[in-house]
């Protein structure tokens, strides 16, 4: 809708000009309105370019004809309107009038929806509380109601664009792109790595910061990625070390890799480092439950702690990636984007989703003329209406009202639910071995029992269909009381490893 | 010697010079920077800023060219420009000019301290 008010307003501009750069403001209006979000980024939005047409318009009528003659012509790609009608002459004053008419009423429109965000009943107190406070403006009221009312019901079609390429740009226009994961997704992984492995991504992106590694190994794991030989042994204890239940799927070995090839491929040029963001428990020093109370703890608040004096206090970019539980905004940013936008980082939040929208049969049909590995901004569209939580857990959790695009900015599609796996670390490396024994004890720690954590399938679906409950008497075993520990700070860091 | 239609170099026009210092950018990516370099305080709306791009273009300060090699995924439609050498000497003598003000401003303690 926006696109074609500035669209339309783009007509007030002389031929030559519209056909010299008219694609290309629409474009940049676009690029403008997708990174520039919120009420008051929209209302700026809006009273620039209110400015800018005032000023520009007239110049532009006035430039000297002949002044234009190299521009080069544009084909009319992007959809930017032409007007071949005035062919470089400037419009008669009522034309001007009229057109000014209509811009005022545009803008009034415009800034109506974008207070209201859609909701009509807000949009009419909205209305109501203008018609008490301005004369005129009760006067236009009959005009503009239904005109804004239609406005809200044109939801515009959502854009999915190529995944990589939409991550990319993100980091045009902010510091920090969290990435909302679903643990151990093989086709989540697969483009990550690819992503790793791109340099217009390698470029633009100084960190990677992740759950899945265990900050006490951050000196073994800056020499790994950074491509110097580190005995496996050593630096696979960031993963395999961390406070996730169980042991870790192989995606995120194979996502190590990725960046350590990445950067090797790209010697001499900038490089992208690993930063670990699980606190750094020492598991040869954990005994029990209250030895980990405190890293269990502090999770959320260790992880934006090493990205505030990691990333943000150095001034550099980073991919976050984390656990989409962490992330999701609930009335507002959760811990972690609350905090580095309070130190100044700008923030974009993209989430994995499928089609499941309702129970776990319930798939929406719109996904399937999507093409797979898209990121789809979710502002204004349905997909941004849809629940959030049916989407982000393949319809194993009922829904709730919170709306996708209240909990994310962009939704990350791989495909529809049930071609989506996932990878478990293979039974031969946990059976009876001194790793598999180990998960065994700290699993006990954990839950106060080690569940089955051996798969004879390495790769399973995602999101199987749920198990009916399980009766109380027999069914699983209780967790253990919350250590006392929780509530301690974390102690004091010890040195890299 | 004819006049420059540049002549003086209108703020927005040196501001779009100085993005293109470094590197190729396409009109949003000078956008975001030249509201960067001046701390947020000048936006340009498009009209004004592919106003500005085309008399730059015409007094031969800034080149389109076709695609930039390293153009992200997506970008290689859009239209890049680049600095020319008489683009780089004019910011450069603008720069100078401004740098002299800047002492005398000093001088005359109208700023305070020593960096502005």
């Amino acid at each position: 809708m926006s696109d074609a008010v500035y669209g339309w307003l783009l007509r007030l501009y002389p031929s030559r000009f519209r056909e010299a750069y008219g694609d290309e403001a629409l474009q940049l209006f676009r690029d403008r309105l997708r990174d520039e979000r919120g009420i008051r980024s929209a209302l700026r939005l809006w009273l620039d370019l209110l400015a800018d047409l005032a000023a520009s318009i007239p110049r532009e009528h006035r430039r000297p004809r002949g002044a234009l003659v190299s521009a080069a012509a544009q084909p009319e790609a992007a959809g930017a309107p032409l007007f071949h009608v005035l062919e470089g002459e400037a419009p008669r004053l009522g034309a001007q009038f009229c057109a000014g008419v209509l811009s005022c009423l545009a803008f009034v429109i415009v800034l109506a929806a974008i207070a209201s965000g859609g909701d009509s009943q807000v949009l009419r107190a909205w209305f109501d509380q203008l018609a008490a406070s301005s004369a005129p403006a009760a006067e236009l009221k009959p005009a503009l109601l239904p005109a804004s009312f239609a406005l809200f019901q044109s939801q515009a079609e959502p854009k999915p664009q190529d995944a990589t390429s939409a991550m990319i740009e993100a980091f045009n226009t902010h510091d920090i792109v969290l990435f909302g994961e679903t643990h151990g997704n093989k086709q989540e992984y697969e483009w990550l790595c690819k992503l790793a492995g791109t340099p217009a991504f390698d470029d633009r992106v100084d960190d990677i910061v992740v759950e899945f590694g265990n900050s006490l190994y951050q000196k073994s794991v800056d020499r790994y990625v950074a491509g110097e030989d580190v005995p496996l042994e050593q630096v696979r204890k960031a993963w395999r070390n961390t406070l996730a239940v169980g042991p870790p799927s192989p995606v995120y070995e194979q996502f190590y890799q990725a960046v350590r090839d990445a950067n090797l491929n790209r010697r001499g040029k900038h490089q992208v480092r690993i930063v670990l963001g699980d606190p750094y428990e020492d598991w040869d020093r954990v005994k029990d439950a209250e030895d980990l109370g405190p890293y269990v703890a502090n999770r959320d608040q260790w992880y934006a702690q090493v990205v505030k004096d990691e990333v943000v206090g150095k001034h550099r970019r980073a991919l976050l990636i984390m656990g989409a539980g962490h992330f999701l905004r609930r009335n507002g940013p959760g811990y972690i984007e609350s905090q580095l936008r309070s130190a100044g980082a700008s923030t974009y939040l993209i989430v994995l989703g499928t089609n499941a929208v309702g129970g776990y049969d319930n798939l929406d049909k719109r996904f399937d003329a999507w093409p797979r590995t898209v990121i789809v901004p979710l502002a204004g569209n349905w997909v941004g209406d849809l629940p959030q939580v049916p989407v982000t857990t393949g319809g194993m959790a009922p829904a709730t009202p919170l709306k996708l695009a209240d909990a994310a900015d962009a939704l990350l599609y791989l495909g529809p639910r049930d071609s989506l796996t996932q990878l478990a670390m293979a039974r031969s490396e946990l059976d009876g071995t001194p790793y598999g024994n180990e998960m065994t004890r700290r699993l006990s720690i954990m839950m106060g029992h080690a569940p089955n954590f051996l798969f004879d399938q390495a790769e399973s679906p995602q999101f199987p269909r749920p198990q009916a409950q399980a009766s109380t008497s027999g069914g699983r075993p209780a967790l253990p009381p919350m250590p006392r520990s929780i509530h301690d700070p974390l102690p004091p860091r010890p040195p890299s490893q | 010697m004819p006049k420059r239609k540049l002549d003086p170099l209108p703020s927005t026009a040196f501001q779009i010079l100085l993005a293109l210092a470094d590197e190729d950018l396409h009109g949003y990516g000078i956008m975001r920077h030249v509201e960067e370099q001046t701390g947020g305080r000048m936006r340009l709306g498009p009209g004004t800023l592919y106003g500005s791009i085309q008399s730059l273009l015409e007094e031969r300060l800034i080149e389109e060219i076709d695609s930039r090699e390293d153009a992200p995924p997506g970008h290689e439609r859009r239209r890049y420009y680049r600095l020319t050498h008489a683009g780089r000497k004019l910011a450069r003598s603008e720069a100078e000019n401004l740098a002299d003000s800047l002492r005398v401003a000093r001088a005359r303690k109208i700023l305070r301290g020593d960096y502005v």
